[in-house]
This record gives structure tokens, sequence and C-alpha cells, in this order.
């Protein structure tokens, strides 16, 4: 029944905004601005997306090849760790991983800034979805010095929506890739996204809706949420 | 105009300083695409601006950025500099969490090891398994560079002189553990006025223990040895 009853949601999302799901949800969001349900629908939309990410992140990572054209450039990344005089020798590999690493996060922190962005009904990124993304997750207080206490104050107000409606934190995040991590890789997904070009990503987001091996892939991480509960 | 003081300590690069780190961008691939030791040498090279050594490079921020986004989202130029920020805080807070773990255990060298083990003390806890995977991989992979491990002393050498040179081009004013103690203070009143650097290392890492515990309660994270 809760399978059934979160893909009708999916779906009826899928359906209304076509390529973006988060989009309808948007839509249904300002709707009912003070309404604990849509929101409530909304949170867990933005959870599922959080979640595919990372898998898909796994996915991608099983199959990379290539480790001399990374991302970002070794040398910066050395200077930035540099930059603590008491950082003294840094191994080969240290600048290696955190070039791997810093292109999660970018990822992450641009993917829940977007959400933001279309909470809002906007679709250019702007600096207050950034300090709204930092506001809403935990292991970004860290950077809280960096967006301005103004552009706080605006995401304040929307704090103080989500504590009335649903409380938001990380550890329902964090507990759903813990049971992803025991699933293992869905074959036709692995083979189909073997090193794939820089918009992959969003081609496979977009796919997302009408491909039937993705979908199987959601549906088989809702039966591990109905296998939990 | 943005407002908020401690954007006048920190000089965000300009339209133009952001045509330059295209251009040295540009320049760093064709060095990176060679092989490693040249992108650094060349880098070295052009380490005249201190400013875009601060940060990486925007180009490939964006690139980044645009894997994630849809096709039709477009992204400020302030959100572009605030990620480019963003970067350089998270490369800091988790190079202080790892370099502060080799000191308690006198070791001198920051390893792989040591920034997976700082990020799951950190809360970065969906980040260790695929960078755990990638680490793998890529010994797997460049079983060269395992075979070169075989010779440290060798290996040593080339890395404290190339990490000697580096330094020399490291601006000594900046400090990001400074700007983190900036935090502890009203934002009105905050002045660079070079505090300790002893002082500013302990608040630093105390306030990063008090974070770590909060996160691995809220967390129950996984297994930790890694």
């Amino acid at each position: 029944m809760e399978t059934n009853n979160q893909q009708q949601q999916q779906q009826g999302a899928q359906a209304q905004s076509g390529p973006y799901p988060v989009a309808g949800a948007g839509g249904s969001a300002g709707a009912g601005a003070g309404a604990p349900p849509p929101f409530q629908h909304l949170l867990q939309q933005q959870q599922q997306q959080l979640q595919m990410f990372w898998s898909y992140q796994r996915q991608e990572i099983e199959h990379v090849n290539d480790f001399k054209n990374h991302q970002l450039p070794l040398a910066r990344i050395k200077k930035i760790m540099k930059a603590d005089e008491d950082v003294r020798m840094i191994s080969a590999e240290a600048p290696i991983l955190f070039a791997k690493a810093c292109e999660l996060f970018i990822l992450e922190l641009t993917i829940r800034s977007w959400l933001h962005a279309e909470e809002n009904k906007r679709r250019t990124l702007q600096k207050n979805d950034i300090a709204a993304a930092i506001t809403r997750t935990d292991i970004f207080d860290f950077l809280v010095d960096i967006v301005p206490r103004d552009e706080i104050k605006d995401d304040a107000a929307l704090v103080g929506a989500t504590a009335s409606g649903v409380p938001y934190y990380y550890p329902p995040i964090g507990q759903p890739a813990g049971m992803m991590i025991g699933r293992p890789a869905v074959d036709p997904a692995t083979g189909v996204y073997v090193q794939p070009p820089s918009q992959a990503w969003q081609s496979v987001w977009q796919s997302a809706a009408e491909d039937a091996s993705y979908g199987t892939g959601g549906a088989g991480a809702q039966r591990s949420l109905d296998g939990q509960s | 105009m943005e407002t908020g003081g401690f954007h006048g300590y920190r000089k965000l690069p300009n339209t133009t300083a952001g045509l330059k780190l295209s251009v040295s961008d540009m320049n760093m691939r064709q060095q990176v695409a060679s092989s490693d030791h040249s992108a650094a040498t060349g880098e070295e090279n052009e380490c005249t601006v201190r400013e875009q050594d601060r940060f990486m490079p925007i180009a490939n921020v964006i690139r980044i950025m645009r894997k994630i986004l849809p096709p039709h989202a477009k992204i400020s130029d302030d959100a572009k500099e605030t990620i480019q920020e963003c970067v350089s805080e998270y490369i800091s807070f988790i190079t202080g969490e790892a370099n502060e773990r080799c000191q308690r255990e006198q070791r001198k060298t920051i390893t792989a090891e040591d920034v997976l083990w700082a990020m799951s003390k950190l809360g970065f806890d969906d980040y260790i398994e695929p960078l755990t995977m990638y680490l793998h991989r890529y010994r797997e992979l460049e079983g060269d560079r395992t075979s070169m491990r075989g010779e440290p002393l060798g290996k040593r050498t080339v890395e404290y002189a190339t990490l000697g040179v580096a330094t020399a081009f490291v601006p000594p004013p900046y400090h990001h553990h400074n700007g983190y103690f900036g935090a502890a203070m009203p934002m009105g009143t905050y002045v660079r006025e070079a505090p300790p650097n002893t002082a500013s290392s302990h608040h630093h890492h105390h306030h990063h223990h008090h974070h770590a515990r909060g996160i691995s309660n809220a967390h129950e994270p996984n297994a930790r040895s890694i």
C-alpha cells in the first residue's frame, strides 16, 4: 500500500511536470504554502532525488578508469591544503581523493541549492539558494560564514515554515542511503551508465521518468523502505 | 551590493579575474593531460596571481555544477563565486581534521586514509563508500604508483621538494582558521587583528570536536575503521 502510494505520488508529480518532478512538487508546495501535507510531499521528493544522486555516484565510480584527467587540478588542491601552516607533507593519493571528493561536494551542494530555487519557481541558481542549502544541511554547518547574515535571515522564515510543517534534518536521508548500500547494483543500469559524458546525469535524470529499468531501481528502493518498516 | 563585513575580508574574484581563470584553466587542462608532475610544474610557473590560488578554477566548478543541473538552469555570478569559496573551505575543513589526526599519531604525511577518516568524523558519511571505491579503483589501475611507493626515499624527496616550492606561493596572511575563528565574533566587529595562531587553532579544533560529536549522535554512523 505504501509502495503504491509512493509510486502514485511520484508518477503524479512526473505527469504534472514532465521531465522534472520537483517542478510539479514546487508548484504544489507553492499552492499550499501553509499546509503540512504538500510540504511533506515535497520533502519526500527531495529525499528521493538525493538518494538517486548517491546511488548514481556509486555506479559511476565503479567504472571509472581515467585518473589522469581530473575535474579539478591537483596542484591547486595541494596549495589549498598547504594554506594551513600546520600541514607538513601530503601523500600523492590525498589530492587525487580530494579531487573526487570535491566533485561530489559541488554536486551535492548544487543539487540541494537547486531544489531551493525550484521551490521558489526560479530557473536561476542564486546565492540565497546556496545559503538555504547550507542552513538545511547539518554537514554544511562549517560553511555558514561564507553566506551573509541577511541571506540566512531570508531562509530563517522558510526554516520556520519547515519546522511548523515537517522537521527537516539529515538522518532520514542518511538511513535510506545506508539501506542502499546493502543492495546490489542494477546490472542494466550499470551497463548503461559506463563512463557517461558530462551531461550524463541530466540525461539519466530526464530518462528516469521514462526508463523502465531506472524505474525498476526506484521500485527496488521503495521495497527496501517497506522492508525496513 | 552584497552586505556584510565578512565579505570585505575575502576578496572575491571579479569578472576580469574570472577571465584570467578561464585562460589559466585552459593551460592547466593541457598540462594535466600530459602528467600530474608537469601540471604542478606548469602551474608553479603561473603562480604570480595569488588570488586565484585560493579557489578552484571557476570554469571547472561550473562544469561540475552543470552536470547535476537541468539544461535550462542558469547560475548567477555570485552563486558561482560562493561555490568556489565553499570548495576551498571544504578542503581546508577536512584537511585540518586529517592533519590533527596525523599529529596525534606523530606522523608527518597526510594520507588518503586520513582524509577518509576526517570525512567520516565530520559527518560526510555518504561520501565514504564512493570515495573508498574510487581509491581502490585508483590503486588497481595505477599500479605504477603503488610500485613507486616501494621507494619511499625518492618519492618523499620529490614530494617534499614540490610541496616546498608550492608553499612559497601560498600567501601567509590567509588563514582559513582565522576566518572560521572570526565567526565567533559579532559580524559587525569582525576585523583581522592577527589573533595568536595557537589560540585560533585551538578554538577551531574545539569547535570541530563539538560539531563532530553532534553529528555522530544524530547519524549513528557506520563503522569508522577504514
